[in-house]
């Protein structure tokens, strides 16, 4: 009798709470008409983004974007022109395999490649997925960002920081050739790591 | 007339059953509705992170350790940053050691709002699955927010944080906290006294204090045994001496008391939200590190932490190079399986899901 009556008490608070959300509206978000506001931030897409002015690529083929990629889904190719500067002939980003962790947008110093919040990128064929340097140019021009300028003082205490606490002042030069045999040349300036 | 002959029957739950949570298959055998014998047989969802990680610079090992244990993102990062810190010497700032206790816990509630909806979802009752989601989606909103990720956040780094959380973060999280502070009070009013919820966990899949610490079991589980064990409080790693919180404990070591534990601690777990947001302070968010020539000197370490199913560990070794030469991850839910058939043998098939279902085993944290 007891155990009946303590159901029934249950029942009826269960019952309270359920009713609660009887009178409530639906929150469902009905998504081709409608949309969610995706936050700033969202890492969807990679894109690479264009002078606000004169419409070129901010990339400066740094390849670091490509170096940080876990999982490789990044190629560059940009041979060395005759001014011995590295020229942007070709940037393939396979979203396939991309992971969409951010490395890329991170490892950037000069507000080249970013991550939009734009998600709606689905296909039927596998190969569309696989975006030339146009394709990414093409969808970052609306993507709104600030640009990071690096400033000098700024790119010494990245320099500090990235010195490892074990290496001795000699050694350090010849360890760092073997990690970075592509940027180590003229283009210094683009890599955060480098010692002039 | 004859009597009729019985015999045991062998039958597979999983790899694709809805209650066992991703890829676990369970060989059982039964007798009648009496489970014999539980064979789990795990492996479906190997990656091979850790080989994978000797290939990679630390840098990209975190967004690979983001699906080690994808429920809780965060503390699989923490975990490894914590520990190349620790062998590397190096000092996190004050405001992103605040930010990470602010996620890991954040992420420690969600993940038990997820074992909330699944448990009482795999025991028959559907709708708070959806109670415990809707919960949930506030904090992924936070996190969507500041790392720009609802699942592989990729947020905690060498050093400290990849971003610092947005003006908005604050008053929603606080708000985030209220919320889920008034719906505890729901699921409690729903579950903790409900007769058939009673009937279905309470004496169910009772584990003994003796046999878990035997198994190794660690978490929620073995405080629901009655063992007042959290890593948080016995070895605080990071700035959680700073905290105020309790560990709640129960005693019978059955299902109904993994679940309370839990629900306890998503309280426990609001309270040091609150507190860190208090004492949030201003400074930098990160130590820079270049992620490219990051080394860590030669060198070994174990580091574990407080996760929400458990010791979450991690095995490093170092040569002094830019890559890690060994990488061993622990997960507690390898533990708990291992544990399941010693719980589970001599109940129902029903019960088996009861006690699975409480266990809240991942499988990616198992198979890796």
């Amino acid at each position: 009798m007891k155990r009946v009556l303590n159901g029934f008490k249950n029942l009826i608070k269960g019952m309270t709470i359920t009713s609660k959300h009887l009178g409530r509206h639906a929150v469902t978000v009905q998504y081709p008409e409608e949309r969610d506001k995706i936050p700033e931030r969202s890492r969807g897409i990679v894109v690479l983004l264009s002078d606000k002015e004169t419409g070129e690529l901010n990339c400066t083929a740094c390849m670091l974007c490509m170096r940080s990629c876990p999982t490789a889904a990044i190629r560059i190719e940009a041979p060395r022109g005759e001014d011995k500067k590295r020229h942007l002939k070709s940037f393939v980003v396979d979203h396939t395999i991309c992971c969409f962790c951010g490395l890329c947008e991170q490892a950037c110093n000069f507000s080249a490649i970013k991550m939009a919040n734009k998600y709606e990128f689905s296909t039927l064929d596998k190969n569309d997925l696989i975006w030339d340097m146009h394709k990414l140019q093409e969808m970052g021009r609306d993507v709104p960002y600030e640009s990071k300028k690096k400033k000098a003082a700024e790119k010494d205490e990245t320099r500090e920081a990235g010195k490892p606490k074990t290496a001795s002042g000699d050694g350090e030069k010849t360890e760092k050739k073997e990690d970075q045999p592509e940027v180590k040349s003229d283009n210094q300036e683009n890599s955060p790591g480098e010692v002039k | 007339m004859s009597k009729l002959k019985t015999q045991e029957f062998m039958v597979n739950m999983g790899p694709h059953h809805p209650s066992t949570h991703g890829v676990c298959r369970l060989m059982l055998t039964l007798d009648g509705e009496k489970v014999v014998k539980i064979v789990p047989v795990i492996g479906y969802l190997h990656r091979a992170i850790e080989k994978i990680c000797e290939n990679r610079t630390y840098a990209q090992c975190i967004p690979l350790l983001d699906r080690f244990e994808y429920v809780t993102s965060m503390s699989c990062e923490y975990v490894f940053a914590d520990a190349v810190e620790k062998l590397a010497a190096i000092e996190v700032p004050e405001r992103a050691q605040y930010l990470r206790v602010i996620m890991l816990e954040l992420n420690r509630i969600a993940s038990h709002l997820i074992f909330f909806g699944t448990t009482v979802m795999d025991i028959g009752a559907l709708t708070p699955f959806l109670y415990g989601l809707r919960e949930r989606e506030l904090i992924m909103d936070l996190f969507e927010m500041t790392c720009g990720q609802r699942l592989t956040y990729n947020y905690i780094t060498i050093g400290g944080v990849s971003h610092d959380i947005p003006p908005e973060f604050i008053p929603k999280c606080r708000e985030a906290v209220k919320i889920i502070r008034e719906k505890l009070k729901d699921y409690e009013g729903l579950f903790n006294e409900n007769p058939i919820w009673l009937a279905r966990t309470k004496n169910i899949g009772v584990l003994s204090a003796e046999t878990a610490v035997a198994y190794g079991v660690s978490g929620p589980i073995l405080r629901a045994s009655g063992i007042k064990y959290d890593i948080r409080k016995n070895e605080p790693y990071g700035i959680y001496d700073r905290f105020d919180f309790n560990i709640p404990t129960y005693t019978h070591g059955d299902a109904y008391d993994r679940y309370m534990v839990r629900l306890d601690e998503i309280r426990e777990s609001l309270k040091i939200i609150t507190q860190a947001l208090d004492g949030l302070p201003e400074g930098d968010i990160r130590k820079k590190v270049n992620p490219f020539t990051f080394k860590p000197p030669a060198g070994e370490i174990y580091n574990r932490i407080e996760n929400s199913r458990g010791e979450m560990g991690v095995y490093l070794v170092s040569d002094g190079t830019t890559k890690p030469t060994r990488l061993k991850l622990r997960g507690g839910s390898y533990n708990h399986l291992q544990v399941l058939p010693h719980v589970a043998v001599g109940g129902l098939v029903a019960d088996l899901v009861a006690i699975f279902a409480t266990f809240d085993i991942i499988m990616p944290e198992v198979d890796r």
